[in-house]
């Protein structure tokens, strides 16, 4: 099934109407914040969905925490790439061009992180550069990915964790975590007189991407 | 050279938070525009960009206002912004920070994709608060999404983009067999990268068209 999600608010029905004529779909979503359902626009949209007998799905997301509003996204971006019923993978395109500032560029950041089709839509179509199915995993070697999604934010001694790598030798191991330092993803303190490392910021959202592409 | 790029709409307070928390700026980069008919967005934005350059000035440091020809012309932005900052990057300035909060939505919009595409620290600016929130961006490597013959394919397609170009004729500008070319063209399909279309004149023959996307994933390396 071809599905369209768009972010949306009040006052973007024409935006997404020129989403609707540009882009094949045989579902609506649509992603918005507190006070959607009471929105005119989406009544307008509702009634023209009814026209050709379909439904308008709507799904909120909550919270001013930028990457709290990326996750909502991308559990709502998951749970239309997959068919409840069959099983089987649904086509799906964002049009983030509805909705706040914040919203269109969460739901920007979530298209990358799962690597699903994305676009903004007003006036003009501008289909985005995220390759279909290409994400997280793709960056990152086997070896990079395991001592990822083996970190936390908490910080644990280099020891530990090498001698914990049991598929590569230590010298190994070590030049993983050289690599992962240069790429801002690690962050190391001395405790102790051992160096203990923790993931960044950025090696945090390197782990969730990592868990949620090998989930799809 | 250390350099903040940002977005700014109507409030200069959304841009100027990040030029005070990035150590030793040496130069400010900012986009901004309204839309011409709208004559109180237009004075609105005026105003924002004069603060930005009274502030820089009164800071000493260099500042540069790029007024958007059109701002809500999402994939026009997008170029700009990331040829100006490959520039940068080829001069040996460096990119402390891309403050995105401020401007239109797809001017915001825009300026995010190039931070994923370039690996740029990005910051936003709470609307309330004006607090700093940076993003966690990672930079979408494509290097290892697209191989290198794939990204050679894409090269000559863009360059060729007018023509209707078969599968065979592709073959010979890139100077490969078919069978690889054909190969190659399999995955870009896969990927949404390309797209057949059917010849004009001759419907058994098919032609390759670059999805419009590509042009962007490129940017200038074209």
């Amino acid at each position: 099934m071809k599905i369209l999600v768009c972010t949306f608010a009040e006052g973007d029905h024409s935006k997404t109407l020129d989403a609707m004529r540009r882009l094949p779909y045989e579902k609506l979503v649509l992603v918005g914040e507190a006070g959607l359902e009471e929105s005119d626009s989406l009544a307008k949209i509702r009634r023209f969905e009814e026209l050709s007998g379909h439904e308008v799905d709507t799904e909120l997301v909550f919270g001013d925490g930028f990457m709290d509003m990326v996750d909502q996204i991308c559990a709502v971006l998951e749970k239309c790439s997959t068919n409840g019923g069959t099983g089987e993978r649904n086509s799906v395109i964002l049009n983030i061009s509805g909705g706040s500032k914040l919203l269109g560029d969460a739901a920007l950041f979530a298209a990358f992180r799962l690597g699903i089709r994305a676009c903004h839509c007003d006036g003009r179509l501008t289909i985005l550069p995220v390759l279909d199915g290409a994400t997280a995993k793709d960056r990152f070697t086997a070896a990079q990915s395991r001592f990822i999604r083996g970190l936390g934010k908490d910080f644990k001694p280099l020891d530990a964790i090498v001698s914990e790598e049991s598929a590569s030798s230590r010298q190994a191991a070590e030049r993983v975590i050289r690599q992962l330092r240069r790429l801002d993803l690690l962050r190391t303190t001395v405790k102790d007189g051992r160096i203990h490392v923790a993931l960044s910021d950025a090696g945090v959202e390197a782990s969730r991407a990592l868990r949620r592409s090998s989930a799809r | 050279m250390v350099a903040v790029f940002g977005t700014l709409g109507y409030r200069p307070k959304s841009l100027i938070p990040t030029i005070r928390s990035t150590p030793d700026v040496d130069k400010v980069v900012f986009y901004c525009g309204a839309d011409k008919k709208d004559l109180e967005a237009t004075t609105k934005v005026a105003e924002a960009k004069k603060a930005v350059l009274e502030y820089c000035s009164t800071m000493k440091i260099a500042a540069e206002a790029v007024q958007l020809e059109d701002p809500f012309d999402f994939k026009k932005i997008a170029l700009k912004i990331r040829s100006d900052i490959r520039k940068h990057r080829r001069e040996g300035k460096e990119i402390a920070v891309f403050n995105i909060a401020g401007g239109t939505r797809p001017t915001s919009s825009a300026a995010l994709l190039v931070c994923i595409l370039e690996g740029v620290p990005t910051v936003y600016v709470h609307d309330v608060t004006y607090e700093e929130i940076p993003l966690p961006l990672l930079r979408m490597e494509y290097s290892r999404v697209l191989s290198n013959e794939e990204r050679a394919i894409l090269k000559v397609l863009i360059r060729n983009r007018s023509k209707d170009l078969t599968e065979v004729e592709l073959a010979r500008l890139v100077g490969k067999h078919k069978a690889t070319v054909n190969h190659h063209l399999g995955n870009l399909i896969k990927k949404g990268a390309v797209r057949l279309e059917k010849h004009k004149r001759d419907s058994r023959k098919k032609v390759v068209k670059v999805e419009e996307s590509t042009e962007l994933l490129l940017g200038d390396d074209q």
